[in-house]
């Protein structure tokens, strides 16, 4: 899930009628949540305080339900991100697999703490819950593709990679 | 039958359908089973994973298993242990796992000493953290005046939660995050919206939650002098629990009753106390605005009631045996008596009282149809949590008001205007909303729905099927004791014997006739002809600082009493602690303390009314007449005194019905052209409350509230006894067509909920 290129305004009809869509679409409204939640972000590259009320009220949720929703799922931003996001599994098999390693690498590079963006603007580093790549442990994934596992010089093949904005998902 | 189970070989009933913890806790066991999870109230969650017990199995093909007990349905005969290693083992390293980030504050937390998280770790032994890591910490939440935040202390029970969500069905309050970062509060900091936000610091078994009101003057819960009291600011008469050190009032806590409150207050009731600690209350008589001794005021008293030309005046806000004394005092003197201020109010007590028995609030919760008429949580918080409990169950909720109330959001809504409710509430008989169901309830917020809507609400009753039940509310706690004997008329003769200057004296009550009280508009053009008002009351008011005489009076947790509440349920309260004042030296005789010193700590506070009474009664030489009369007035309403631990007793049924007979009250006619009064109240709101200045920080803005079709900033009413000007405020969830406002001003203008009124509009420039 990388950041979109340009922000797609929350007023914008299109935007709104996909959304009001996927409302309708759903038994009940408030089961549209997570969907709803995934299109603002696409759009928007993570979820701000308008695009949260704007899902509370097209869902009939508050917005202190929605908000719950977010922070629950490691998969929803509510923070700015970088071009790219690494999220790195911090779970039992990766963490007996190295784990630590690899997230510490991939800070350091990035230069900022977990979660930030990278000086560059290229990238956010986040730990991240079991992605169910155990068998493949350490395992990340940069934006919707999951990758494992990795090991030191991966990890740098692809930092570099991201940097210089030539990688590409398989 | 008699079901019981085993716990470590003892016995413990159960009521089938309960838990083992919960069997266990009310068999007093808790010793044995540490939990947190659980609440009475709340129910099991599973979550906490310390109350392990091990079940042993009838046959020998299961082994033994541990599992949890608040999960575990009681049966028969089953058998259950912790006195084994193994269950101690667990406890032990449950809480050792609940204990990981927990800080080691206990001597600088609020909740040291009350804290179930401390309690369980003592029980269970651990002593030491294995743990070495970094812990991790948050960032508190700024919640407002009056529950404060310290995250760290969280052991995820979730307790909060279930309470704020569920129970209380609140908005602005969740659970954030997952896994290890899991938190508990707002969106963003900003005062907490339920009205009933305080349980979350009872409710919360650790120092996450503390009372933010109590932190401001706090001492150690084992410093304080507690004990059985009724909260005063309604007619639902919750049980609390005050708490004072050093003679004043710290914390009001709930006490359990199941018929009324069961484990929660409302925000009023436990935050409303620094009513007592409040600069402006009057410690001291004071005499045409000078501080004077008890004496010198009794004196001129006295001598007031000697010329024979005394009207008395009760009050719904003072508690039934302080009524019953002035009552009998003006019956020794054959002098005019009422108890409340206005013939409207009379009529609306009347009709209040001439309800059938009404629902207790555990009855309310039990409830599958309910019909709420106004804005009931603004009145009677805890009589809209019972709402909300039957709401859980599948209750059927319809709400008749003038706005779109937060009860009104979670059920169907009819937007009505005040004179419109009366009409639906006489058709409600056949209205859809109440049919198909095992229990319908009526809730009416009395003032709303006025004297001809209570009436209709009575006669709706009688054609509802036989165990349909009404209840009707107001924000006094007594206005069902100090009503009963006021009779038809009563306020009426008042005012004229003061009309035809048969009376020059006015003796009130914990009254404020020239304030905010009904009909204060009336009292004001009737005041020039009063010589002199004595007023006693615990509360400063308009009343008070015009008065000619002002006797302070113990404020509620520090004297005995009695309050009748809106079933006729009348309860007992205890004092709890005595009130120490500071007293002049002037004021006290023969005392050469200097004043340049602070004067002198009287050991104790104003005495209660019937003290000034009775003194009065001796002074007069008719102090045996009035204490028979007294008693027997008493015992009239209540043969049986009830206990303060117990849950009352009842009015008996004749007694209410001598008011079925009342007058059939007039009913008003609006036209659709007029505009019409509502009243505006808010869940923190009543006399003694407003005094309270945390709780009282978040009330909302006075104003005129109107719907936002009306371009204007602000209008000026005009009623029969003043005009009133007040700054718009747009409320969009209003009804078009109605206006509302407090009290205070329908008391300036003399009208009545209902009442057309006439306004002059400031347009926008
Ligand atoms: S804040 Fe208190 S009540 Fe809420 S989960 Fe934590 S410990 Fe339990
Ligand atoms: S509902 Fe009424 S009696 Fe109960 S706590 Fe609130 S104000 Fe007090
Ligand atoms: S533990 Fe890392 S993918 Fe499952
Ligand atoms: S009390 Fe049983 S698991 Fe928490």
């Amino acid at each position: 899930m990388s950041s979109p290129t340009s922000i797609v305004d929350l007023n914008d009809a299109s935007l709104l009628a996909r959304l009001q869509d996927l409302v309708a679409a759903s038994p009940v409204p408030e089961a549209a949540i997570s969907e709803v939640l995934q299109v603002l972000q696409k759009a928007r590259g993570y979820i701000d305080g308008d695009a949260l009320r704007l899902a509370a009220s097209l869902t009939g949720l508050s917005p202190v339900r929605v908000e719950e929703l977010c922070t629950f799922y490691s998969l929803v931003l509510r923070e700015p991100v970088g071009t790219h996001v690494l999220r790195i599994c911090d779970s039992i098999a990766c963490h007996m697999a190295g784990a630590q390693d690899i997230l510490t690498q991939a800070r350091q590079h990035s230069g900022v703490d977990l979660g930030e963006v990278s000086r560059s603007g290229k990238l956010t580093v986040i730990p991240h819950v079991c992605i169910g790549l155990c068998d493949r442990a350490p395992a990340l994934m940069v934006d919707d593709q999951a990758l494992g596992p990795v090991d030191t010089q991966t990890l740098t093949r692809l930092l570099a990679q991201l940097e210089a904005d030539i990688w590409k998902p398989s | 039958m008699k079901h019981v189970f085993f716990l470590d070989g003892q016995e413990i009933p159960f009521i089938p359908g309960q838990n083992v913890l919960e069997a266990a806790i009310a068999a007093g066991k808790n010793q044995q089973i540490p939990y947190f999870c659980f609440h009475p109230a709340l129910g099991s969650l599973g979550a906490c994973r310390q109350c392990a017990v091990k079940m042993y199995a009838h046959d020998s093909k299961h082994p033994p298993r541990i599992t949890m007990a608040c999960l575990l349905p009681a049966s028969d005969g089953l058998q259950l242990v912790t006195l084994e290693d193994d269950v101690h083992t667990e406890h032990r390293e449950i809480i050792e796992l609940l204990m990981t980030n927990h800080p080691l504050d206990c001597p600088v937390c609020d909740e040291g000493g009350q804290c179930h998280l401390q309690d369980m770790t003592v029980q269970t032994g651990h002593s030491v953290r294995h743990y070495s890591g970094p812990k991790r910490t948050y960032r508190n939440q700024d919640l407002g005046p009056l529950v404060y935040q310290e995250m760290n202390r969280c052991i995820t029970c979730y307790r909060c939660v279930r309470f704020y969500q569920d129970a209380a069905q609140g908005e602005d309050f969740g659970v954030f995050g997952s896994r290890n970062r899991v938190s508990f509060g707002r969106l963003e900091d900003g005062p907490l919206e339920s009205p009933f936000s305080g349980n979350l610091v009872e409710v919360c078994p650790t120092g996450v939650f503390t009372d933010k009101v109590f932190r401001h003057d706090y001492v150690r819960v084992w410093d304080l002098q507690q004990g059985p009291s009724v909260c005063p600011h309604c007619a639902v008469g919750c049980n609390t629990t005050p708490g004072a050190r050093l003679g004043t009032l710290r914390r009001i806590r709930n006490r359990i009753r199941p018929e009324i409150n069961g484990h929660f207050l409302c925000d009023r009731g436990r935050y409303a106390f620094p009513y007592v600690t409040a600069n402006s209350r009057p410690l001291q008589p004071r005499l045409m605005g000078e501080t004077t001794r008890q004496d010198a005021v009794l004196r001129q008293l006295a001598s007031r009631l000697e010329e024979g030309r005394s009207g008395f005046l009760g009050s719904p806000r003072e508690d039934l045996q302080s009524n019953l004394g002035l009552f009998a005092l003006a019956d020794c003197l054959h002098a005019p008596f009422a108890a409340v201020t206005s013939s409207w109010a009379e009529a609306l007590a009347q009709q209040c009282l001439a309800l059938p028995q009404a629902p207790s609030l555990q009855e309310v919760a039990a409830a599958d149809r309910i019909v709420v008429i106004g804005d009931l949580d603004s009145i009677a918080p805890m009589a809209g949590f019972a709402v909300r409990q039957a709401l859980r169950q599948g209750a059927r909720l319809t709400v008749l008001a003038s706005s779109r109330t937060e009860l009104a959001q979670k059920g169907d809504y009819r937007p009505l205007r005040p004179s419109a409710l009366r009409d639906q509430v006489a058709q409600l008989a056949d209205d859809p909303c109440l049919q198909g169901g095992r229990f319908p309830v009526l809730l009416a917020t009395a003032e709303t729905l006025g004297p001809s809507g209570l009436y209709a609400l009575r006669k709706t009753l009688e054609k509802l099927p036989a165990n349909a039940r009404a209840g009707a509310f107001v924000n006094r706690p007594n206005l069902f004791g100090a009503a009963y004997f006021a009779a038809d008329g009563h306020t009426e003769r008042l005012q004229q014997a003061l009309r035809q200057r048969k009376i020059n004296h006015l003796l009130c009550l914990g009254a404020d006739p020239l304030g905010e009280d009904w009909g204060a508009g009336t009292w004001r053009t009737l005041a020039p002809g009063l010589d002199g008002l004595t007023l006693l009351d615990m509360v400063d008011s308009e009343t008070a600082r015009s008065a000619e005489a002002l006797i302070p009076v113990a404020a509620f947790p520090e004297r005995a009493g009695l309050f009748v509440n809106y079933e006729g349920r009348i309860q007992a309260f205890s004092p709890v602690y005595r009130r120490e004042a500071l007293v002049l030296h002037s004021a006290v005789q023969g005392s050469g303390f200097p004043e340049a010193a602070g004067g002198l700590k009287h050991p104790i506070g104003p005495p209660p009314p019937l003290f000034w009474l009775g003194r009065l009664a001796e002074m007069l030489h008719l102090h045996e007449a009035w204490q028979k009369r007294l008693d027997f007035y008493l015992h009239f309403l209540c043969p049986e005194r009830p206990d303060p631990e117990g849950p009352g007793v009842l009015l008996p049924d004749t007694i209410r019905a001598r008011f079925e007979i009342a007058a059939v009250p007039a009913t008003r006619t609006v036209t659709p052209e007029q505009w019409e009064l509502d009243i505006f109240r808010w869940y923190g709101g009543e006399t003694l409350a407003d005094t309270a200045d945390e709780l009282h920080s978040l009330a909302p803005a006075r104003g005129l509230r109107v719907h936002p079709d009306v371009q204007a900033v602000a209008a000026t009413l005009h009623g029969p006894c003043g005009d009133l000007q007040l700054p718009v405020i747009a409320c969009a969830e209003m009804v078009q067509g109605v206006i509302a406002i407090d009290q205070e001003g329908f008391a300036e203008l003399g009208l009545y909920p209902g009442d057309p009124v006439e306004v002059s509009w400031e347009q926008r420039q």
